[in-house]
């Protein structure tokens, strides 16, 4: 019985304290180190959010060269498939087109009636609305956390908390700013909460995301009826994105409604992130 | 000539593991394809530690183990050294089972793989659970870990018929 137990101690000593040819360090000096590394990182220790930050740099750029290759590939086969659809979507496109000139003149009566409407109320908030381009570096998909990573960062103005549009449709907001690079925060990753409006009603919900492709409205009123295909827009609610920002359509399911979002989050190649002036960092 | 050759292609062969474990780590090739079926996803890095660390540690030091695991953290955007700490876990179970253990063969080593799992996910969880806010579906993780032991023995084949490669190699 002894016996056993020395053998066992003797076994767990040997793996985390042995060193080998390869081995420079022992097992046990490594789990520490990554302790600390963790714990640091996690109490956000001065100096380790810098160190991050110069780690987080060095890396995207590094991982963006080493995908390149397969994103040349992946680029070169969706463009090969694009070239084959072009001819019907350009038909296509040429009947919108025209719809669209004819909704156009529409849009623009609307515009001035809601000008003016605005005027009525008084409640014409004049924003400074500013955009800027960028390129996505990274989107590594992990069961944890559904991200992408960006190629700007505080040196162009990017703050915490600033909304990102693929065109002109919501994708998520950034969470983490380095100095050349951002992270952002998809609207599907299950720490996303939007509060968002949809329906000729003016529904209040919250976009929860869930992991999964299509994020769940939540906190909507009682006795509520699901129905499909109601535009959904940011409300602007929580202060931090403005009202009006397209994110999706509404789906019915069984008692639930989930939005269908206009952006596919694994397509993403650029982005815009929406600058506010004066706008302060919110997270 | 011929010794500077023969070492270099050497070096080379047995660098292809450690290679492949950073390239996991760092590029933005995910072993998530949700996209196909959406359950699916596994931890080839896991994989790699394990059959290495078992097989012959002198191919992946622990050195390169944190390293990948650090710069694992950052391409997912999790906490720094959680993968570390996941990933060394796994280490300790393979050394540890290197010592106690004479034979080895496939059903043995993807049984004890099963302990280097459990032991690594439990570590994983513990931290993150207790000491970062980010949201966990445990599902997601379950599957996660249920495909990446489904899939050891495709791997285990496959770096086998490597490994007598460099064997061959070295015998050249």
């Amino acid at each position: 019985m002894s016996s056993s137990r020395d053998d066992f101690t003797i076994a767990i000593r040997s793996a985390l304290l042995q060193r080998g040819a390869r081995q420079k360090f022992s097992l046990l000096f490594l789990f520490c180190l990554s302790l600390i590394f963790f714990f640091f990182d996690i109490y956000k220790v001065s100096g380790s959010t810098i160190l991050r930050n110069v780690i987080n740099d060095g890396v995207y750029r590094i991982s963006n060269l080493a995908t390149s290759p397969f994103k040349l590939m992946e680029n070169t086969s969706s463009g090969t498939k694009k070239l084959i659809y072009v001819y019907k979507e350009n038909s296509r496109l040429k009947k919108e087109l025209e719809k669209l000139k004819s909704k156009d003149l529409q849009v623009e009566f609307l515009q001035i009636q809601n000008k003016s409407l605005k005027k009525t109320l008084e409640t014409d908030i004049k924003t400074d609305r500013n955009n800027i381009i960028a390129k996505v570096l990274l989107d590594k998909s992990s069961p944890y956390l559904k991200s992408i990573i960006v190629n700007r960062g505080s040196r162009s103005g990017v703050l915490k908390g600033m909304p990102v549009l693929d065109g002109s449709y919501l994708i998520g907001k950034i969470v983490e700013v380095n100095y050349l690079s951002s992270r952002v925060l998809l609207l599907n990753d299950l720490n996303s909460r939007i509060p968002v409006t949809f329906g000729s009603d003016a529904i209040q919900a919250i976009l929860t995301g869930n992991g999964s492709k299509k994020p769940k409205l939540e906190y909507l009123p009682e006795q509520f009826i699901s129905l499909g295909n109601q535009k959904v827009f940011t409300s602007g609610k929580d202060g931090i994105f403005l009202p009006g920002i397209p994110v999706g359509l509404t789906e019915p399911l069984n008692d639930e409604a989930t939005v269908r979002l206009y952006s596919d989050p694994n397509q993403l190649s650029f982005v815009n992130i929406e600058i506010a002036n004066n706008q302060k960092e919110i997270f | 000539m011929n010794t500077i050759n023969r070492n270099f292609k050497s070096i080379i062969a047995n660098s292809g593991p450690l290679f492949l474990l950073y390239y996991l780590s760092i590029s933005e090739i995910d072993t998530e394809f949700s996209n196909m079926f959406e359950i699916l996803s596994f931890n080839i890095q896991i994989i790699i530690i394990y059959y290495w660390m078992l097989r012959d540690s002198s191919i992946i030091g622990s050195g390169h183990v944190f390293l990948a695991g650090i710069i694992n953290d950052v391409v997912t955007g999790l906490p720094l050294g959680l993968s570390a700490i996941s990933y060394l876990t796994v280490s300790f179970v393979a050394n540890y089972i290197k010592n106690v253990t004479v034979n080895f063969s496939l059903f043995t080593d993807w049984f004890t793989f099963l302990i280097a799992i459990f032991c690594s996910n439990i570590t994983f969880l513990i931290l993150m659970l207790n000491f970062s806010n980010f949201t966990i579906v445990y599902s997601d993780i379950f599957y996660n870990a249920f495909f990446t032991f489904l899939f050891f023995p495709f791997f285990w084949f496959f770096f086998n018929l490597y490994k007598n490669l460099m064997k061959i190699k070295k015998d050249d």
